[in-house]
Formats: structure tokens, sequence, C-alpha cells
């Protein structure tokens, strides 16, 4: 009997190692600072973190095909500078559509090269990542882009307004999370990018189109780039080029952390959903903590090592490999 | 072969130089220089073009113009590359203070003057430095201090304000000397202005912007926030006015367009104007000085005023 309660533990334990690093975190971090779960604490945090949550999500499809997307950094500050100089020159009901178009343009790109020509996606997308930042300098002419008026604009409803008291990035992020979440396991496209994923010669011989597959992963990445892109813009109504710069890997970092393993075939939406409020809490406490933030950097790292750790400890039911 | 024929031509151009123009000829510099990282934002982008049309305004100048894209490795090729040319002056914007010591030294024992441009190398290299030429951060940071005290008295608050700080990105010497000079000047003009927290915006808006959030949890009572530039204070503005926190002060330490705006619009306190135009053209002026064997401090800065919202009909918007 108490063998068998044990053994659920380590079930329960072995599906949600992440969610309970996370639990703890957010016990520890109230412990320090009660204002940690102060409503508009955790709203402000899941806000800023919607950005990089969006971006995540697009990437959870990439790295389950087995492929990686570093250029989704450059890529969001193209679709930042793109959308916020189109709103003064077209309005911004013709400006946010033109970006769309322009971003998937390039994840569209990626993914023939990487999906049809069966190029290395760490290549292909590290290239990118200079090659955007550098047509994002070309276009803007390296200046900073903002909104002429601030406040004659609906624009700024994206980053800055609220729903039934919940700001409209949040609502955005779930929504997304919920729709790429039913789309990746419920749909025979999801179990496509799983088989892709995990086997990609099994998956050609059961007749499931490769190439396309990963060809369509990189398009949603771009997709979801460009839905950051678009919240950033309105959230600051102005941006520096860089405003991107190093995002890549912070949301690799989110998308491992909720579990997605880097040689494809497994990883949800939802744990990296978790990952990303992991990262986004991690930011906030270490502030509120009020550590010296010199100090921060490395407290990162501890957590995100003790996160993976649990995660995996979790997974073969004890904490050291049994195998040396 | 083609290095022979290269020679060649030299020295026919120089011929028919000293012929033709006598001593003009002898007077043309080649000055090189290596840019941090331009494009990366509009203070350095309008800094280059100025530093350009400096240099084609005067007829004496050929300058060779260099971009290490912020990369340490590809600045000390560059300054390599400007020895092998030989330059007759190299301007040096670091992309850190320390890596490029050497290349300076290497330079200088060259016999090639280098001009440390904009942000100032690490000390050990000032010997092989003929001169730095560019705005003095402990001093805005100072200004930024008295701004932000002369506000407060004006306001009757400067007994019990609390202050806030977002600085540079963190080892950037910039960072370090306006978040020192505002330090170091607050207590000696406002005694009980306490600067409760600092933490870095990175330059970054969004990051400040987070930053702010924070800080706006965790302090019930903020009357001002200092910014290591405006970027980051218009970020930390954006937080508090999404949380609807009115009558905080804010002050940057270099004013942008963003912050001009916002001062425009009252909800911005001041600012140190810090034109790239006058950066450039000192940097020109300070290298053209040490190549004519004139007397030029090793500090030479240029003036970066105060700018508030009273005065600031006195300044152009700046382009960045």
């Amino acid at each position: 009997m108490a063998e068998m309660t044990k053994r659920d533990v380590g079930q329960f334990l072995a599906r949600q190692g992440i969610l309970v690093a996370f639990v703890i975190f957010i016990i520890g971090f109230t412990l320090a600072n009660q204002r940690f779960l102060a409503v508009d604490n955790v709203l402000g945090v899941i806000r800023s973190s919607a950005i990089l949550g969006v971006m995540a999500l697009g990437v959870t499809f990439v790295v389950i095909s087995g492929n990686l997307d570093l250029s989704v950094g450059s890529m969001m500050s193209f679709s930042t500078i793109v959308v916020l100089d189109l709103h003064d020159k077209i309005g911004p009901s013709l400006a946010i559509p033109a970006m769309f178009a322009m971003t998937m343009c390039l994840g569209a790109l990626i993914g023939f090269l990487v999906g049809y020509l069966k190029l290395n996606s760490l290549i292909v997308t590290l290239g990118m990542l200079s090659a955007i930042h550098g047509l994002t300098l070309t276009y803007s002419g390296g200046k900073n882009m903002d909104i002429a008026d601030k406040e004659g604009t609906w624009f700024s409803l994206f980053g800055q307004g609220s729903a039934l008291g919940i700001p409209v990035p949040i609502l955005m992020f779930a929504l997304l999370a919920a729709l790429l979440s039913l789309l990746l396991a419920k749909t025979a496209f999801g179990r496509k990018v799983y088989a892709v994923g995990g086997n990609g010669v099994a998956a050609t011989f059961s007749g499931i189109r490769r190439a396309r597959v990963v060809f369509l992963t990189y398009v949603i990445s771009s997709f979801c780039v460009a839905c950051a892109g678009l919240l950033q813009a309105s959230r600051s109504m102005g941006s520096q080029n860089t405003v991107g710069q190093g995002l890549e890997l912070e949301v690799l970092a989110a998308v491992i952390l909720g579990g997605a393993s880097l040689l494809g075939g497994s990883g949800t939406v939802f744990k990296t959903v978790i990952g990303v409020l992991i990262l986004g809490f991690i930011q906030n406490g270490l502030l509120l903590v009020g550590l010296e933030f010199y100090v921060q950097y490395v407290v990162t790292w501890v957590i995100i090592i003790l996160a993976v750790w649990l995660d995996i400890a979790a997974n073969r039911g004890r904490l050291w490999s049994p195998i040396a | 072969m083609t290095i022979s024929i290269k020679a060649r031509i030299a020295v026919t151009t120089a011929l028919v130089g000293s012929v033709a123009a006598g001593a003009a000829a002898a007077d043309t510099m080649k000055i090189g220089i290596t840019q941090n990282n331009v494009g990366v934002d509009s203070y350095q982008t309008t800094y280059e073009k100025a530093f350009i049309a400096a240099a084609q305004a005067n007829p004496d100048i050929e300058a060779v113009v260099l971009d290490a894209g912020g990369d340490v490795a590809r600045q000390i090729a560059q300054v390599e590359d400007l020895i092998q040319q030989q330059v007759d002056a190299i301007i040096i914007w670091p992309t850190n203070g320390e890596a490029v010591v050497p290349a300076v030294r290497k330079a200088h024992s060259a016999g090639i003057p280098v001009i440390v441009t904009n942000s100032n190398i690490a000390e050990q290299g000032f010997e092989f430095a003929a001169s730095f030429s560019g705005p003095d951060n402990i001093t805005q940071g100072a200004r930024a201090a008295e701004i932000m005290c002369e506000k407060f008295t004006e306001m009757g608050i400067e007994t019990e304000a609390q202050i806030v700080q977002i600085s540079g990105q963190p080892g950037y010497t910039t960072a370090i000397e306006r978040a020192k000079g505002f330090e170091d000047r607050l207590p000696e003009v406002c005694p009980d202005v306490t600067l409760v927290e600092t933490q870095p915006g990175d330059w970054n808006r969004e990051k400040s912007q987070k930053v702010m959030e924070a800080f706006l949890v965790k302090y019930d009572d903020i009357d001002g926030v200092y910014a290591g530039d405006d970027n980051m204070g218009v970020g930390a503005l954006n937080a508090a006015k999404a949380a609807g926190r009115d009558g905080i002060i804010f002050v940057g330490a270099t004013n942008f367009s963003v912050g001009y705006e916002a001062m425009e619009r009252g909800e911005y306190w001041g600012s140190i104007y810090q034109s790239p135009v006058d950066d450039a053209e000192a940097a020109l002026k300070t290298a053209l000085d040490v190549l004519s064997g004139a007397e030029v401090p090793f500090l030479n800065y240029f003036d970066t005023p105060k700018i508030t919202q009273e005065n600031m009909d006195q300044f152009d918007k700046p382009v960045f």
C-alpha cells in the first residue's frame, strides 16, 4: 500500500516536475517579500512575460519538430520596428497586417531553407539572427522608431489595454496558448510535428511530408513573433532597433525549462507556458528581493539549473542518474 | 605586382602634389576612426554622419571610417589595419575600455597618436592615448542630481523625498560613471533625499519598464527616478503611467528625443543635453589639435548642459 502511494507521488512528479519546481520558487519568493503575490505584481509579471511567452509558444513547435530557431529575437525587433514605422505612414489597420505578412515571409524563408532544402536549422537561424538584424537597421537607418501621436491612436490597445480587468497581452498570450495547445495536442498536424521530431525517417516512411511540417512550424513561429512584435510596439509605442536582442536565448531557455527536448519529439505548450512564467517570476522576484544585480545573473542560472534538475530527477524517479 | 603599382602611384601623386600645391599636400592628414557599434542606436548613427560631414568639410582631412559592430576582436583588428595603413591619427570609440588597451599601446608604439572618443579606455591605457574627447559622465550624473534636488526644493520635499535609480548596462564605464556622479553629488546638494535602490535597465526601455514595475510594487512612496539615459527614463515613466502613479519626478542623464517629447508633455522633468554632433566634431577637432602640436588636455570634455521643462525651448529636439 505504502509503495503504491510512493509510486503515485513519483508518477505525479514525473509528469509535473517542473510545476513542482515552479511552486517551490513562488513560495520562496513570497517568503522573501509578501508583495510578490500581490495581484498587481502577478498581473504585471505575466503581462511583461507575455511577449517572451508568445514567442516561446511558436518556438515550442520548432523545437518539438527537432529544429532550433535562434532568429526570433531579431525577428521580433524587425516586426516591432516595421509596425511602428508603418503605423505613422499607412495607419494602424493596414500596418498590422502588413507587418504580419512581412514577418511571416521571413518565417517562410527559414522554413523553406530548413524544411525543403534540409539545411541545418542552427546554421540557418543563427545566420538569420544577424541578417534580420541588418535588415531592421537598414529599414530604420539605425534610428529609434516612435509613434508621433501617442494619444490619438487605438494602437496602444494591444500592449496597454485591458478587458475584464485583465491586461490584453495576458489575454492574447492565453488565447494563443490555448489555440496552439489544441493544434499540437488534438490535430493530425500536431501529431505529425511530434513524429517528425521523434523519428524523422520513420515519419517519412509513414507518409508524412516532413518538409512541409517543418516549413509550417517556422511559419507558426514567425506568426507568434509577429504577435510579440505587435505587443511590444503597442506597449512602449516606440522602440530601439535592438529591442529583441538576446531574447532568442531566453525563449529557448523557457521552452527547454518547460521540458521540451532539444533533440525533438517531446514538449507541450502548457509546459512551455510554465517555463515562461518561471523565468518571468525569477526576474521579478530577484528585483523585489533587491539582490545586488551582479549576483542576479548567477542566481538566475542556479535557479534554472535547479528547475531542470528537478524536472529530470522527477522523470527518472531519483535524484542521481543510476548510470555514472 | 599590385603593391608596387600602388606604391608607384602613391609616389607620383605625392610628387605631383608637392609640385602643384607645395606645402599644402604635406598638410593632408589621414585620420582613421573605429567606432563602437554604429546602427545599434541613433546616437551612434548620428555621430557617424556628423563625423563624416565634418571630415568632408575639411579638405585637409582624409578619413578612414570603420565600425567594430560592438565586437572587441574586430575593433582590435581594425586598429591594426589602421596602423598598417600608416594613418596620422587614430580615433577609437572603445567597445570595451579594458580590452582595447593593448591595441592602443600598439598604435602608440608605432608613433600614431590615439584619440579616445565618447567613452574612455581603462586607466592603465591612459599613458598610450594622446587625449580623450567626450562627455564627462561624472558631471552629467552630478548635474542630474542637481536638477533633481532643485526640483525637490521647489516642491518643498527636499527633506523627505525617496528616489530610485535605473542605471545603464552593468560593467559599462558610462553606466558606472553616470551612477557615481549622481550618487556622489546628491548627498552634497540634498543630504536628506534617500536613494532607496538601484537596478540596471541595460540602456533598454523595455527592461527599465520591468524594473520600474517591480519598484512600484516594492515601494509605496517614490518621489523621483534617476535614469542613466532618457530611453530608460521613459521606460520607467511608462510603468508609472500604467500603474497610475502620478507626481514622480523623472530625470535622465542624456536627453533623447523620447525624453524631450515627454518633457514637452510635462511628464518628464529634465535631463542632460548631449549632442552626438558636438561629440563627433570634438573628437575630430581634438585629433587635429593633437596633430598640429597644440596643447590639448588629456581629458578634453565638451560641455553637456542641463535641460529641464523650464529651459528646453533653448535646445533643439535631439535627433536620436
